[in-house]
């Protein structure tokens, strides 16, 4: 994971210095950015692997410099936000922000999102450049999906799961590390037109945790994130 | 004396013009007028005399002065009682009548207009008194208005003592003059006026009228002692609508007072919660940085190392310090009823698990155990708020428990409520702290030292968030346990 660059947008000069520490640490080189502008300017001057991107900056709002990333770059973006801006924070990953950091976060919370944000960037654009074809078995921890067969098993031992729990289950297997908004989920589960209505989603992950998880309510797989979403750990 | 004197005056007046009337009489036989003129002069007499007298006597008095006087001076036989010609008695006869009547019909008359007089006096002068007394805008110019009329009235030194919840004020006449008194024993006339059955006490040195508001006395009028009951009666119609209009314009003050002490009261709330706020909001990024730095430091030290424990502490304040922050934001919120809740159908066993992950995190050597039952609902709440109860419910427990004390978080439904506890195996509540363990600000008295302190606050936090959903917690010494070792928090939230 070496010589990645990553730009880091954030006004506070501490987080800025804690982040800069921590990644050039970890091998990427870093560029830091205190505003908006200033970080689309250097987004435009150099070639950049992902962007952290704070929501709360002092001269354009967070999500238009979101915007505006997205206008032309398809770069990994993660947000890092304060614990009062929840629905700002969905907004943004519902308008393409790839995952979030909430402050404060530890160093091997901010390690472990690049680490899952780059991989899936790689393996999309891999993906798409090859055209290959999705991966048939998926498997995390005690967990092995397989899609050919359309079956599930937890410790090699076969789970029943009802189509929708099927669905929602290789969603978050595909998607290991990555937080995925409720909005996100219906859609991807559901399907258009399904619109905001959380709570079969929940009943849902209710059962599907009941089958998976030792203790549903310690999860060890898949996590709640309050206001959110869910995420799925890697094991 | 002023009796005595008025009784002399009026005998005065009335010899006085009964002479004049005879003079006049005597002038007029004189003349060669007849006599009717000189009976006409007398009833004139009888007129004069009523209309300037006090009380009927005079008139009658009078009346029959005026008789003898024309029998004596005016009819034969001269400078006698007796008469010769005996029509002269059917003239004394109707003379007495008309002299009766009409001295009777004036001093009536006389009165009548008196009365009307008080009263248009009476009239003017309480409606200046409540004029005076809604003009005043305090306690003190209200007494001074009401002695000022009522020693008007009585043309006597007057008092006043107001009674009022944070004190007395007391303001004495001494020979007219006004003076700002101490107020005396005023507990002892409370207590003797609260009861009184009749208008008025009377002590040594003073009539005390009570001025009593709506259940409560407001204040004591006090009139000299030196006045008579007799007066006082008289006036007895007046004073009482003088100490109701006083008893009104007091409470009105006292209303006022107390509208205006609330509505400050709520403005210094509200600035502290203010000021509480923006430096909780402030404190907040710092801590982030704090927390994520000392974060990475742990990472980069190995566990052994002694320094790992230093900076593990560092954290550890920090988080606690955060947790703290947040729930002074949380509670200057809902305080301020400024964030409505927003209640969404919620999974109570994910907010567990998050507020579970949270305090296990932040207390690695910990472990909570959660029991949660097959069943499944989802409860309408406010996530972040009721991940914040039961952090706040897990602190506690940790706080309040040795390492190998269990900590336990169970869910159960009924039909209608989702039922979360909170049980430990720790210390317990001790009884002197159970009544108090929801208010703000209380922290336990009987708390070994080595605990961290708190501020009091996350409990507080608890029963006013579940109270804004409607829900009911409660704390207690575990029921599950023969000996009650241990505390239990348990909340309800219900399903709609």
């Amino acid at each position: 994971m070496s010589n990645e660059r990553i730009l880091i947008i954030e006004d506070d000069i501490q987080i800025q210095n804690f982040m800069v520490y921590t990644l050039e640490n970890a091998g990427f080189s870093v560029e830091g950015a205190v505003s908006g502008s200033e970080g689309i300017r250097s987004l435009i001057q150099k070639k950049v692997d992902l962007v952290l991107l704070d929501l709360g900056l002092p001269d354009i709002d967070g999500m238009e410099v979101l915007h505006k990333i997205r206008e032309r770059l398809d770069v990994p973006i993660i947000i890092v936000s304060a614990r009062d801006q929840d629905s700002e924070k969905v907004a943004a990953l519902d308008d393409g922000a790839d995952d979030y950091l909430t402050k404060p976060f530890s160093a091997t919370e901010l390690m472990a999102r690049i680490r899952v944000a780059l991989r899936h960037y790689y393996r999309f654009s891999k993906e798409r450049e090859k055209e290959q074809p999705e991966e048939a078995v998926y498997e995390n921890g005690g967990l092995r999906i397989d899609t050919e067969k359309h079956m599930a098993y937890k410790e090699n031992e076969e789970m029943h799961l009802s189509p929708l729990e099927f669905k929602l289950l290789l969603l978050f297997m595909q998607n290991q590390g990555k937080v995925l908004t409720y909005q996100n989920i219906l859609h991807k589960v559901w399907g258009d037109g399904y619109g905001n209505d959380t709570q079969v989603l929940r009943s849902v992950m209710a059962s599907i945790r009941r089958k998976i998880e030792k203790n549903p309510a310690k999860p060890e797989y898949i996590q709640t994130e309050i206001g959110v979403g869910y995420r799925m750990d890697e094991k | 004396m002023d009796k005595r004197r008025e009784l002399l005056l009026d005998i005065g007046k009335l010899l006085l013009t009964v002479t004049a009337a005879t003079i006049l009489g005597k002038f007029f036989t004189k003349a060669g007028f007849q006599e009717a003129n000189i009976v006409v002069i007398y009833i004139l007499n009888v007129l004069l005399v009523a209309r300037f007298t006090h009380g009927y006597y005079f008139g009658i008095a009078s009346s029959i002065i005026s008789l003898l006087s024309f029998n004596y001076f005016f009819s034969a036989p001269y400078y006698t009682l007796s008469v010769y010609d005996s029509s002269y008695l059917v003239t004394f006869v109707i003379m007495l009548i008309t002299a009766l009547i009409t001295s009777a019909l004036t001093t009536k008359e006389k009165l009548l207009t008196q009365e009307a007089m008080e009263k248009g006096n009476e009239n003017q002068m309480l409606y200046q008194l409540a004029n005076n007394l809604s003009d005043a805008s305090d306690i003190e110019s209200i007494l001074k208005v009401t002695i000022e009329s009522v020693g008007r009235l009585l043309r006597t030194d007057i008092g006043c003592i107001y009674i009022g919840k944070s004190g007395t004020i007391y303001f004495q006449q001494i020979e007219g003059e006004l003076v700002r008194q101490k107020a005396e024993n005023y507990d002892e006339i409370e207590k003797s006026l609260v009861r009184l059955k009749t208008q008025y006490r009377k002590s040594a040195r003073a009539y005390e009228y009570p001025i009593r508001g709506q259940g409560r006395l407001l204040a004591v009028l006090k009139i000299n002692g030196s006045l008579s009951e007799e007066e006082l009666k008289g006036k007895s119609r007046l004073l009482h609508a003088i100490i109701e209009n006083v008893s009104l314009a007091l409470e009105r003050i006292e209303i006022m007072t107390e509208q205006i002490q609330d509505r400050q009261k709520i403005e210094k709330e509200r600035d502290r919660a203010n000021l509480l706020r923006s430096i909780s909001h402030d404190l907040r990024t710092p801590l982030s940085g704090i927390m994520g730095t000392s974060e990475m430091l742990m990472d980069m030290t190995d566990k052994q190392d002694r320094r790992y424990c230093l900076i593990q502490g560092i954290y550890q304040d920090a988080d606690w310090l955060k947790s703290l922050v947040e729930n002074v934001l949380n509670l200057t919120r809902l305080r301020d009823g400024e964030v409505l809740i927003q209640k969404e159908p919620e999974a109570i066993e994910e907010i567990i698990g998050c507020a579970v992950a949270h305090v296990e995190k932040a207390f690695p050597d910990r472990e909570i155990d959660v029991q949660i039952p097959e069943e499944f609902h989802l409860v309408p709440m406010d996530a972040r708020l009721m991940e914040q109860v039961i952090t706040n419910l897990l602190d506690n427990a940790v706080k309040h428990t040795k390492p190998d004390e269990k900590i336990q978080v169970a869910v159960s439904y009924t039909r209608a409520e989702v039922i979360v506890t909170v049980r430990d195996e720790g210390e317990g509540i001790a009884s002197c702290d159970a009544p108090n363990i929801f208010q703000m600000f209380y922290t336990s008295k009987t708390r070994s030292s080595d605990i961290k302190k708190g501020i009091g606050l996350g409990l507080a936090i608890c029963e006013t968030v579940i109270k804004a959903h409607g829900g009911t917690i409660c704390g207690q010494n575990r029921q599950d346990h023969q000996d009650h070792q241990g505390a239990e928090f348990i909340f309800r939230l219900p399903f709609s």
